[in-house]
């Protein structure tokens, strides 16, 4: 089992996520749309720049940037 | 919902602020990791284990479609073509299409101020010719590209490509300090700043909203491009065309470099996350998209429409009183250190704050009596001594002070801030004064 920060993974990547770490409202936000730990989570796009990520959770699409999506960890499966 | 806290306060009680203190640092020792996450955790934990008995998913067809679409949309290379092509959909179907519409409006407001004008008195002809029904006129002509930008605004955030475009642009923007959502309110600019700034309102969070707000009216509006036509065509034969667009560029680089300046010293903090939902896209409905519509557009009528009003009066005003040439005369010296310090220039400058376009139209006025504009450009190099120098500060001073007054009032508007709005009155002047003077006075060393 791996554990990756969430914007290491490659698109189609899927994983559980083991924790979400960080402070204030953008923290509260990633908790708020369901991004919280034993959470399954998939890879789906890097943006064409770049940065942000979109990622599929909960059974919706998700995006969050790079910055934002390296405070979470994923046990890559 | 930002800002409902997951735990409550620390309460005030001594003995109770201890135990809630150490229970704290327990939790924290256990599963090492803030109170706030462990609690947010075992909510979900919670929610989740409800779910997974009591609810039966059906396999969600749309979610399926939109995934196709957006394997193409935001495709790691189609991703910025596509929507750079939408855009100037969105720009073709606004611009295009309200140019007749805003065309009647002004003939048929110029042939109410015709008969108007014969009424006597005579000041009160001109009141209600120039005044009034010129006033009117100058709001309403604006009305077909707000309603058009927002019909199709509405149909790009109903559909869901919105937010994909802010998904797109985010790390362009994020690197001048501002947010995805902000590139498609800088690009409408290029048509006209008014519906632009009302644009902004697709921005959630306030200080993003307000930098956007401040640098819009850098970005070049289709009423200056007869500013520079003007001149382009008199003093730079052979160059036009770039001459034309050094000054679009002139204004992107100044709206980056403004953006980050704004964003550095005077609307300082933490910008807007970027954690949101792609929604799954949906065909718009009629009913939406004209709801929408029209909410934007009345605001536009209502509050701008006012402002525009009597601003409109007050030049009217000045000008019925003779006092134009003696406030020209009194400002033209502050611009000789740009070169253009004729009292003839200041007053076309104080005229241009009522829309950009003017300024063509009172230098025909001043110059030939008519506004005809067949060899202009000369005949004002010729009566000014403007050399070609001269001209491109004119033009970069066209492009960057005050816009004009219905984006004065759609400022006022939008940031419902007196304080906001003079500050953009007073930057755009000084840096318009600031840009103008370098042009001629480094220009100068050269010729």
């Amino acid at each position: 089992m791996v554990v990756k920060s969430l914007d290491e993974l490659k698109s189609g990547e899927k994983g559980k996520i083991v924790r979400v770490r960080g402070k204030g409202s953008v923290h509260r936000r990633i908790i708020d749309m369901g991004v919280v730990t034993g959470t399954e989570v998939e890879m789906q796009r890097v943006a064409p720049l770049g940065d942000p990520i979109e990622i599929k959770v909960k059974g919706y699409c998700l995006t969050l940037r790079k910055e934002e999506a390296s405070n979470i960890y994923v046990e890559v499966s | 919902m930002d800002n409902e806290q997951v735990l409550p306060d620390e309460p005030g009680d001594k003995s109770l602020s201890r135990a809630w203190q150490e229970s704290l640092s327990h939790l924290k020792s256990v599963y090492r990791d803030e109170a706030e996450t462990i609690v947010a955790d075992a909510r979900y934990g919670f929610i989740s284990g409800l779910m997974h008995d009591v609810l039966k998913k059906p396999a969600i067809e749309r979610l399926m479609l939109s995934d196709k679409i957006d394997r193409v949309v935001l495709n790691r290379w189609l991703g910025i073509p596509l929507f750079l092509a939408i855009l100037y959909g969105v720009f073709q179907f606004t611009f295009v299409l309200s140019g007749p519409f805003m065309d009647w409006i002004d003939e048929g407001f110029g042939w109410l101020a015709g008969p108007a004008a014969g009424i006597s008195p005579a000041w009160f002809g001109s009141l209600i010719a120039d005044g009034i029904i010129g006033g009117v006129g100058a709001v309403l002509v604006f009305v077909p590209v707000i309603f058009l930008l927002f019909i199709a605004l509405s149909i790009l955030e109903d559909s869901g490509y919105l937010a994909r475009a802010a998904f797109v642009m985010d790390r362009l923007m994020h690197r001048i300090g501002l947010h995805g959502r902000s590139f498609v309110p800088m690009m409408l600019g290029f048509g006209c700043n008014v519906p632009a700034i009302m644009a902004t309102r697709t921005i959630e969070n306030p200080k993003d909203r307000l930098v956007t707000i401040l640098v819009n009216p850098m970005m070049s509006c289709g009423a200056r491009l007869p500013v520079y036509v003007l001149f382009a065509a008199a003093f730079f034969t052979a160059y036009q065309g770039l001459v034309v667009f050094s000054m679009y560029a002139m204004g992107i680089v100044l709206a980056i470099l403004l953006a980050w300046l704004f964003r550095k010293r005077l609307v300082r903090g933490e910008s807007g996350h970027f954690v949101m939902e792609l929604p799954p896209y949906r065909l718009p409905t009629i009913t939406g998209v004209v709801i929408h519509m029209w909410e934007r557009g009345r605001v536009f009528l209502i509050r701008a429409g006012t402002i525009i009003f009597s601003i409109v009066v007050l030049v009217w005003l000045l000008n019925y009183v003779g006092a134009l040439e003696p406030i020209g005369r009194a400002i033209a010296p502050i611009f000789s250190s740009a070169g253009f310090g004729q009292w003839q220039a200041a007053v076309t400058l104080i005229f241009g704050i009522l829309a950009k376009e003017v300024v063509v139209g009172t230098f025909g006025v001043l110059f030939t009596g008519v506004e005809e504009l067949g060899g202009l450009g000369s005949v004002i190099g010729f009566e000014l001594g403007w050399t070609p120098l001269i001209a491109f500060a004119f033009m970069a001073m066209s492009l960057i002070y005050v816009p004009c007054m219905a984006v004065i009032a759609i400022v006022k508007r939008e940031t419902n801030s007196w304080r906001w709005t003079g500050f953009v009155i007073g930057y755009t002047l000084v840096l318009g004064w600031i840009v103008a003077t370098l042009i001629y006075q480094i220009g100068r060393l050269f010729t």
